[in-house]
């Protein structure tokens, strides 16, 4: 019996083992060496040029290898002029390695410079400032302005928003469900924006290598499925304990919405960091305007339940603080390879919040959506965002 | 949440804090061009102050004159033969840490300087062991047969002789003519060619100079410039003179993509013969103006010892490799020099 039992085991191993083995004769027939199968051409190098800070008598550019071999910096100019330059930690980069280089110039403020690198094989690459600004040192001034800022743009709009809830409190069930479907609409309008400023930075910033728009997709994905699954972990425990569900799935919202603010500083950091004054004086009152809505999104489900001043701010503080914490590593660290990620992390988590909405409003709406107040709601949420997009 | 969280923190700290790797400990100091200097533990990259690894080496080319293997023939005339072999496969560290394929006359670019007397017979024999087709063009008098253009040799091995006197007197080019003719000359598929007076001309330091580019991401705009191929060179191996002596340039501009090149000498003018078939002098000036294929003949004598910059007015060029210094040095024949008068 226990001979029979080995020798099945044996069995299962071995029909597990075999078709493996031929995946991997198949992997080195295909890609092993001598193989001519498969011949892509030839690689060529490519670089990227992520960032150009101005500091002190010296332009500073971090460049990647972003293409499929291994790449070495062996020249800088400015505005096409050859420069003599140091790169750390050294010339020699590895595929996705990133180095700095350090161009001793004395450049002017607000003009425009084009920066080159040139590779081993002696092809140029590119990045153009429209204007040069001084870097931003990380000092306490610039941490204050930007929690400052943050504040302005993430925690007080939502505070506002939040005022509604009284409001929302008093009406009836369909005009609540009106409100809850417009929370959706707001969100899936904001999913929308991450998105678009997502594949926007990576395909100003980041190597094609990257692939911008997948790495978006598969962000959002992962942070939509990864969200979904704890959120479901969270609701049941609320339903377990006694956290209301109303409360558990505004605390979504404003994890979510938290996400997105992040987001939302982020690029103002990046704005104010890159020296565009106007476009982030613009990102801050349309961010500012936007947020407001938000505050909504949080009120909405919050009011079926009973009024809890603390868990609400304290939820305002989820949703709106994050926009602190992006301004700051938006203006001292950027990097467009993080700017895409959490904005795409951003998209997820709303697209989660969105689904866990609209499961919670079919629950209450006796398993129906086509409601004339979830649609106009829905509708009407869309239309807000994007009229207050149009206005700042 | 937490997975996520702590896969997001990874991501982003890799690519917030890209440059953190090995730290390199061993600090380097470099002056710029503007005199700061720069202290740094990674690499320095300077087509000026590196350690040139260039296996072309400018110096030995500004002064060597090919005059061939001589014979004379039955009704006296002078036979200059030449064997001239075409490439196409070479990569040439043409500045440090770039490598670009050249085409070559015989291993380098520019070709060399064939040089010979008005009225020699020239006898070429070229043979191309490129991958295409090449040919020689010789600007300067010659028949139609000897043209290079219609005569294309053919690559691995395929042979030509050209055959034609020299003339006229002057310096001029030579290039492969074969289409597209762009392609084959941005390569380096060019040289100098020089016919001297049957009288001669005085005694003198000559040097070449070829003026030329190098477009080495293929975009028809030159990444580089120089007087003999290397960027920078001169700059940082001064050409070394001496002060009273003359010195004679060829100087040949075979620089592609833009319309002009030029040259302006520092401390000093020249007399200019342009295309070098006169010679009473045209000019006397320190900046002369050259489009493609244009050439001529500087003179000039210093009087003070120092470092004098040559280079293109044309900034842009200059600031891409094409600046060099003439170190002036005291003459030791001066003293001989004193004696003329006695």
């Amino acid at each position: 019996m226990e001979l029979n039992n080995n020798t099945s085991r044996v069995k299962v191993i071995a029909s597990g083992i075999i078709p493996f083995a031929f995946v991997i004769i198949m992997m080195a027939y295909i890609f092993g060496p001598g193989s001519d199968l498969l011949d892509f051409g030839i690689p060529l190098p490519e670089i990227t040029i992520e960032k150009i800070d101005f500091v002190d008598s010296e332009i500073q550019a971090t460049v990647r290898n972003t293409g499929p071999i291994p790449v070495e910096v062996v020249m800088a100019d400015v505005n096409d002029r050859i420069h003599p330059a140091a790169v750390e930690p050294d010339g020699f980069l590895e595929r996705y390695e990133a180095a700095l280089v350090r161009i001793p110039f004395e450049w002017n403020e607000a003009e425009p410079y084009i920066i080159g690198i040139t590779v081993g094989d002696g092809t140029r690459f590119e990045k153009e400032i429209e204007a040069a600004a001084p870097a931003l040192q990380p000092t306490l001034d610039l941490a204050v302005f930007f929690a400052i800022i943050g504040t302005y743009v993430g925690i007080i709009p939502v505070m506002i928003g939040l005022l509604w809830l009284p409001f929302i409190k008093k009406i009836s069930k369909s005009k609540y469900h009106f409100f809850l479907a417009l929370t959706a609409g707001l969100l899936l309008f904001l999913a929308f924006d991450s998105i678009e400023e997502a594949i926007e930075v990576s395909d100003e910033s980041l190597a094609g290598s990257f692939n911008g728009s997948l790495l978006v997709a598969t962000a959002v994905v992962l942070s939509f499925l990864g969200l979904y699954y704890s959120g479901e972990k969270l609701v049941q425990r609320a339903n377990s304990s006694k956290l209301a569900k109303p409360v558990a799935i505004a605390l979504m919202i404003s994890i979510g919405i938290g996400l997105h603010n992040f987001g939302e500083g982020l690029a103002i950091g990046a704005a104010v960091g890159m020296g565009s004054i106007a476009f982030s004086t613009f990102l801050i009152v349309g961010f500012a305007l936007h947020n407001t809505t938000e505050g909504i999104a949080i009120a909405a489900p919050m009011s079926r339940g009973k009024l809890m001043i603390g868990k609400l701010a304290a939820m305002g503080m989820i949703a709106g603080a994050p926009a602190i914490f992006g301004a700051w590593i938006g203006g001292f660290v950027y990097s467009p390879f993080t700017s895409v990620i959490f904005l795409a992390i951003g998209a997820g988590a709303i697209f989660q919040v969105i689904v866990v909405l609209m499961k919670w409003l079919r629950e209450e709406g006796d398993r129906n959506l086509s409601s004339a107040s979830v649609a106009s709601g829905f509708a009407v949420g869309m239309l807000v965002m994007y009229l207050t997009s149009i206005l700042v | 949440m937490i997975l996520l969280v702590s896969i997001t923190v990874g991501l982003s700290l890799i690519a917030v804090f890209p440059t953190i790797s090995e730290a390199q400990s061993e600090q380097k100091t470099f002056v710029t061009h503007s005199g700061a200097v720069i202290t740094t533990s990674g690499d320095v990259i300077d087509p000026l102050y590196t350690v040139s690894t260039v296996d072309f080496d400018p110096d030995e080319f500004l002064r060597n004159f090919e005059y061939g293997r001589v014979s004379t023939s039955e009704t006296g005339q002078t036979i200059r033969e030449y064997t001239i072999i075409a490439e196409d496969d070479k990569i040439q560290e043409i500045s440090p840490g770039v490598f670009y394929n050249v085409w070559t006359f015989n291993g380098t670019v520019p070709g060399p300087t064939i040089r010979a007397t008005e009225g020699d017979l020239l006898r070429i024999h070229f043979i191309n062991n490129g991958s295409k087709e090449h040919t020689m063009h010789f600007h300067g008098i010659h028949p139609a047969g000897m043209d290079g253009v219609f005569e294309p040799v053919g690559g691995n091995g395929g042979q030509f002789v050209y055959e034609f006197e020299a003339g006229p007197v002057g310096v001029h080019p030579y290039h492969c003519h074969v289409m597209p003719l762009e392609e084959h000359i941005v390569h380096g598929l060019y040289g100098v060619f020089i016919v001297d007076p049957k009288e001669g001309r005085a005694p003198a330091d000559e040097m070449v100079m070829v003026l030329n580019g190098l477009d080495t991401d293929f975009d028809t705009e030159n990444n580089f410039y120089a007087a003999n191929t290397i960027p920078f060179y001169y700059q940082h191996h001064p050409i070394q003179i001496n002060t009273h002596e003359l010195i004679r340039v060829y100087v040949v501009n075979m620089v592609e993509f833009d319309p002009i090149n030029n040259l302006h000498l520092h401390g000093n003018l020249y007399k200019y013969y342009p295309t070098g078939t006169d010679v009473v002098p045209s000019f006397y000036t320190d900046m002369i103006t050259l489009s493609q294929t244009e050439r001529g003949i500087m003179e000039f004598e210093y009087e003070y010892p120092g470092k004098y910059l040559f280079h293109a007015h044309k900034v842009e060029f200059s600031e891409k490799g094409w600046v060099g210094i003439f170190l002036v040095q005291d003459n030791p024949n001066n003293s001989q020099e004193l004696d003329y008068g006695t």
